[in-house]
């Protein structure tokens, strides 16, 4: 007695009809052999199933976690975001704004697929940010280094004490005021203010 | 629970504006009664007196109203206003206006005590002066001994007293700023160096006491003089223990020239007088000098004259009400860091060295040395007010970082 073989598989799947289906059932009820194969392709082919259904389901959250990150790059062949995007972003606060997004009317954020967000401008953005920091960090830490040291450079100055405060006494009509310990001094004639 | 909000909303909304207008109402009758009180002690105070003396049209607004405002104010702090006449401040003026032109007519020659309080104590000296009418004024200073057999360093100085000289203070220009600041009263009769003088008082405008001069009553030479500051506390006392005029003075003058000169000559050649002050200080803050106007104390600035050193140029600014003199001395460049005679004080808040009633500090690449008869007090605010090098801080040190590399950009800005 031969067994059904590739008949087995397409009678399992469905694909077998007419007289040929009447054949295969007839056969199923006499053989046990086939019958047991019949089983197992059965359950096998759940099994596929079941399994094809899990992955749609991990692919979906994967979208959905790039929805929420507000990345429009879609998932790599692994079904994750790149690495450098995911941990860049604020995923809390976007999905804040997406769930009021939704509230007022807008597509589900779950289900909806990423928005196509500005990338070129964040990154003009961040680096003219980047670059005004640095000009702002360098022009004043050299303005700060360059601001210290003493006094402006000039000539040093003893104060001539007793030519100043004979100068002092001649305009405001009163004694000098040298001291005797350093020196005596003696006004030329005629070269004092008048 | 909602009723009873809105009830008690509806009794804040009546009672807090009923409350704040009693308040107000109250609070408008306190003032008008107050003015009516400054009224009341106005027309006391106008029973009081005779003709007011008024301040000077040259004096500033704020001297004016506190001039009406002390004229109001019935009591012990209108003594100048309510007991002095205008013909008795006039007659106050013209013996310091006499004064001044004795001062420099008269041969005298004396010897003056000097006592003096500043910032760096008390000083006292004795001072030989000879004076040739017209002439030349000799004086020599000494310290004034702390023992009777001690000997005092001397130090003889020779003056033109063609130039604006006078006696203890007295010139023509320090007079006339003097009437522009101070009420001059004759008080009458008093002796100094056993001879008669008539005294005469300065009072500030809030009839506080501010000076007392004596002048010699047969040629109105200065005498005597003593200065008060604003607590009433002697600054400075200048006194004749013996005085001659006339032709023996002249005499003694002529010996005393031979005076041995252990003294240096001077480094400058001469000071050039500017003939506008304020002009000539508007051209040196174009130059980039940082010089006042005007100095704390109500100081204008009168006089200014400048000299070449071998340091470069030294500027004279003069700043006086006539009575106190402050001399500034401004010249570029930095303190040498040997001050060997000068002490280090902390005035005004900032680091100055002190020798005497001299004060000298650095600031901003000028060096600033201040010689004052005025109180110490003005001295101070003086030093506080002018440039300092004192640490700039991190915004300072920032500004002057960027001020610097704005000079290297654009270095001919």
């Amino acid at each position: 007695m031969s067994h059904l073989g590739d008949l087995l598989s397409a009678l399992v799947d469905g694909e077998l009809s007419g007289a040929e289906l009447d054949r295969a059932n007839a056969h199923l009820a006499a053989c046990g052999h086939c019958r047991g194969e019949a089983v197992a392709l059965r359950r096998l082919k759940y099994e596929l199933r079941a399994l094809a259904v899990e992955i749609s389901d991990a692919s979906q959250f994967t979208e959905r976690l790039l929805a929420m990150a507000g990345t429009a790059e879609p998932a790599g062949p692994d079904g994750r975001a790149p690495a450098r995007r995911a941990g860049r972003e604020r995923g809390g606060r976007r999905m804040i704004r997406a769930r009021a997004a939704s509230r007022r009317g807008g597509a589900d954020p779950y289900t909806a697929p990423p928005s196509p967000r500005p990338v070129r401008r964040r990154r003009v953005r961040y680096m003219l940010w980047s670059t005004l920091s640095l000009v702002v960090v360098g022009v004043g830490g050299a303005a700060f280094g360059m601001g210290g040291g003493g006094s402006p450079p000039g000539p040093k100055i003893t104060p001539q004490l007793e030519v100043f405060d004979l100068q002092h006494a001649i305009t405001s009509g009163d004694i000098p005021f040298p001291d005797p310990a350093i020196v005596s001094s003696r006004v030329p004639v005629g070269a004092a203010t008048p | 629970m909602h009723r009873h909000g809105l009830l008690l909303t509806a009794v804040a909304t009546v009672t807090v504006p009923g409350l704040l207008a009693v308040l107000a109402v109250r609070g408008h009758e306190n003032v008008a009664a107050g003015t009516v009180g400054v009224a009341a002690a106005a027309a006391g105070a106008a029973a009081l007196t005779g003709p007011f003396p008024v301040a000077p049209a040259s004096a500033r607004a704020s001297v004016r109203n506190n001039f009406a405002a002390v004229q109001r104010e019935s009591g012990a702090r209108v003594t100048v206003l309510s007991r002095t006449t205008a013909d008795e401040q006039a007659q106050g003026m013209h013996m310091l206006s006499e004064a001044a032109d004795a001062g420099l007519a008269m041969s005298y020659q004396g010897v003056a005590m000097i006592s003096q309080s500043g910032v760096d104590g008390s000083v006292r000296m004795v001072s030989k002066v000879w004076h040739r009418g017209g002439g030349l004024t000799l004086i020599q200073t000494s310290s004034a001994p702390s023992r009777p057999a001690a000997k005092a360093a001397g130090v003889s100085t020779e003056m033109d007293a063609s130039s604006t000289g006078g006696v203890f203070g007295i010139t023509k220009t320090l007079v006339t700023l003097l009437g522009k600041h101070y009420v001059a009263v004759y008080s009458g009769h008093g002796s100094v160096a056993r001879r008669p003088a008539a005294v005469v008082v300065l009072y500030r405008f809030d009839g506080s006491l501010a000076a007392r001069y004596w002048l010699d009553r047969q040629t109105m030479v200065p005498l005597r003089r003593e200065l008060f500051d604003t607590s009433d506390r002697v600054i400075d006392e200048d006194s004749f223990v013996n005085v001659r005029f006339g032709a023996t003075a002249v005499g003694a003058l002529a010996g005393a020239r031979g005076l041995s000169g252990k003294s240096a000559a001077l480094q400058e050649s001469g000071w050039a007088p500017a003939d506008r002050p304020s002009a000539f200080l508007a051209w040196l803050a174009g130059k980039g000098w940082r010089v006042p106007g005007g100095l704390s104390g109500g100081l204008p600035l009168y006089a200014a004259a400048s000299a070449s050193t071998a340091n470069g140029e030294v500027v004279d600014l003069q700043y006086s009400d006539g009575l106190y003199v402050v001399s500034l001395f401004v010249q570029r460049g930095v303190l040498t860091k040997d001050m060997a005679g000068w002490r280090q004080r902390s005035l005004g808040g900032q680091q100055a060295w002190v020798s005497g009633r001299s004060v000298t500090w650095a600031g901003r690449g000028f060096v600033y040395t201040m010689v004052a008869d005025a109180p110490a007090q003005t001295v101070r605010q003086v030093v506080g007010d002018l440039p300092q090098d004192a640490s700039p801080g991190f915004l300072g040190r920032l500004g002057r970082g960027l001020a610097r590399i704005a000079g290297l950009i654009v270095p001919f800005a």
